[in-house]
């Protein structure tokens, strides 16, 4: 090789030793930018977008303007691109030395926004908080009522209107969980309902770390695609959902299973952590049977059933037979239709006013269809950690009732999956849960 | 390190036919499933797409229906009101024939008597066609019992007194 071609390479490469990080960098400040420009239009309030509430981010009052559904989705269609180019790039640079730094700030950055500004798009942390209060202060059954039962209380003016006479559709574990924020009054409670769901997210990103690492995989590009993900910073963060608890519950029983040496105890411990999960949030049991297949030993059922046995115990003990009732929490909520679910859309496309109830027992048979299949590739050496996302993915498709943290369970299992196409099929989904929310900017309602 | 069944453990279900047996691994040969479970996922990945960018143009044609309704209601009143209610499920959900109701003199929403509109047709220009109405005694909201002095030929049969 000619020293002129040498030369041209070095340049080459050492543009590209700068350009990257320099790129990278700039679609981070992004990512920030505009995750701090719904946080501060947030703060203002008089917006559809953001649930009333009491004050707990007044002091970043006047800096933004109001939110609007214009300059929300174009934040949000700027983070997508952002967070979609990011990864190329992180993907891309494997050996850049400054790649971990940059991720750990962005994530840092996210999160802390997020935190100090007002409750987003969702009012469901307010019923968390009611439940609590009803269960901690009251000594009413938040299995049995729903929040209507405290209309005398602080906290019941938040609560949206739809799910005022809602009993909670949680798993006794989270209900415990929450109970002692109960008495923190309701701010005190919004504070640490909002803590609560940081540390959760903080946990969730480190064992996808580790999880990665473990598989051989890029960790630092594995957190980034979970904690920068937008829908997981605007809405699962930002609403303080519970099931950011249930995805590091997820995530724990997944390290515990790849981490440990293949012991009994290790199998074990991971069954008992998937269906500590499920007593937070029901849907998260869709992993164990995956993990059975997998392991094919007695390690995970006993641990599964021990932690089966303890949780029913302490959910009977404090909430009665109500408070273990999980099938009818789960018939109530399949029941209910969303406009942004997918089955929906498609009853809409055929000319449909919108789901009907043999669409929903052709929803259910077609998850059923799915999962046997899993099941059967899992028994047959597929990686069981793909199955579980798959099949939470095809719940969240085909559930009447979506919500954008919905489409977010599969995504930690995706990042660190050996089957690439689970990631390519959630971001998709993902997409196309954006993209559903545009029609505001194409056709503005005053 | 992930836990993977070491060939004792597959040995356990040697009595198995060899088709029905676990594997500690995916086959080399299962790329027929593969290629068929991709195919599956890409049309039901077009679908999904189609469905929502049906539903996209869908509500913004709303959107932009809903846009000449309340166009519509102020024109024909003379009042600027914002504070208006868009009923789009009275006359069949695939109607495209709205009810706009808003106060005839100012007040909070509902609080004055209301006047209801029903909209119907394309639009043109910036509003569309008002093909009939009734009034709302104040606080009440759209029932048919409440409603009186229908006009128009939408509204026949519509009102309740």
């Amino acid at each position: 090789m000619s020293v002129a071609a040498q030369g041209v390479r070095g340049v080459g490469r050492s543009r590209s030793e700068w350009l990257t990080p320099a790129l990278a960098s700039l679609l981070a400040l992004a990512l920030v930018a505009a995750t701090s420009v719904i946080v501060l239009d947030g703060a203002t309030g008089h917006s559809a977008l953001i649930p009333r509430s009491p004050q707990i981010a007044g002091w970043l009052k006047g800096i933004g303007g109001r939110l609007g559904y214009a300059v929300f989705l174009w934040a949000i269609l700027a983070m997508a691109g952002a967070y979609a180019l990011l990864l190329t790039l992180l993907s891309r640079s494997r050996a850049a030395p400054s790649r971990r730094r940059l991720a750990l700030l962005l994530l840092v950055a996210l999160h802390a926004i997020v935190f100090v500004g007002p409750i987003l798009l969702s009012t469901d942390v307010f019923s968390y908080i009611a439940y609590a209060r009803m269960g901690v202060v009251h000594g009413i059954n938040p299995y049995v009522h729903g929040p209507a039962a405290i209309a005398h209380d602080p906290i019941y003016r938040w609560v949206g209107i739809s799910w005022r006479r809602v009993a909670t559709a949680y798993g006794p574990l989270y209900t415990l969980l929450s109970y002692p924020l109960a008495p923190l009054g309701v701010v005190g409670a919004l504070w640490a309902m909002k803590l609560e769901a940081l540390l959760a997210s903080a946990g969730t990103l480190a064992l996808t770390w580790r999880c990665a690492r473990a598989r051989g995989l890029d960790p630092v590009w594995a957190i980034v695609a979970v904690g920068a993900n937008p829908l997981y910073v605007i809405y699962a963060l930002g609403g303080a959902h519970n099931d950011l608890i249930m995805l590091a519950a997820m995530m724990l029983a997944v390290s515990v299973s790849l981490l440990g040496r293949s012991s009994s105890r290790n199998d074990a411990l991971a069954g008992a952590a998937v269906i500590a999960g499920a007593l937070v949030k029901a849907t998260m049991a869709a992993l164990l049977p995956f993990m059975i297949l997998s392991k094919r030993r007695l390690g995970p059922v006993l641990g599964a059933l021990a932690a089966l046995a303890i949780g029913l115990l302490i959910g009977f003990l404090a909430f009665g037979i109500h408070g273990i009732d999980v099938v009818a929490a789960l018939n109530r909520d399949a029941a209910f239709v969303s406009t942004d679910s997918f089955p929906n859309e498609i009853a809409h496309l055929f000319g449909k006013p919108g789901v009907f109830p043999v669409d929903h027992d052709l929803l259910k048979a077609s998850l059923v269809l799915i999962v046997v299949h899993l099941m059967w590739r899992t028994w047959r050496g597929y990686d069981w950690i793909a199955a579980s996302g798959w099949t939470l993915l095809a719940i969240s498709v085909t559930s009447t009732w979506l919500l954008a943290w919905y489409i977010l369970w599969p995504l930690p299992l995706a990042v660190i999956s050996r089957d690439r196409r689970l990631l390519a099929a959630t971001l998709v989904v993902q997409a196309l849960f954006v993209i559903h929310q545009t029609s505001p900017l194409l056709a503005p309602v005053q | 390190m992930s836990g993977a069944p070491v060939s004792a453990d597959l040995d356990r279900w040697a009595w198995l036919p060899a088709p029905l047996r676990p594997r500690a691994g995916e086959h080399p040969g299962s790329g027929r499933t593969r290629l068929i479970e991709t195919t599956l996922l890409v049309l039901a990945g077009m679908l999904l797409a189609l469905a929502t960018i049906n539903d996209v143009v869908r509500q913004t044609h709303t959107n932009q229906r809903l846009i000449a309704d309340l166009r519509t209601w102020r024109s024909y009143t003379g009042h600027p009101y914002h504070n208006l209610s868009i009923e789009q499920e009275l006359f069949g959900i695939n109607s495209h024939r709205e009810v706009v109701c808003g106060n005839t003199s100012p007040g909070g929403p509902k609080a004055r008597v209301q006047l209801c509109l029903a909209i119907a047709g394309p639009p043109r220009g910036p509003l569309r066609t008002v093909q009939g109405g009734w009034y709302l005694p104040p606080r009440s909201e759209d029932f048919r019992a409440d409603r009186y002095a229908c006009f128009g030929p939408a509204a026949r049969g519509m009102c309740g007194r």
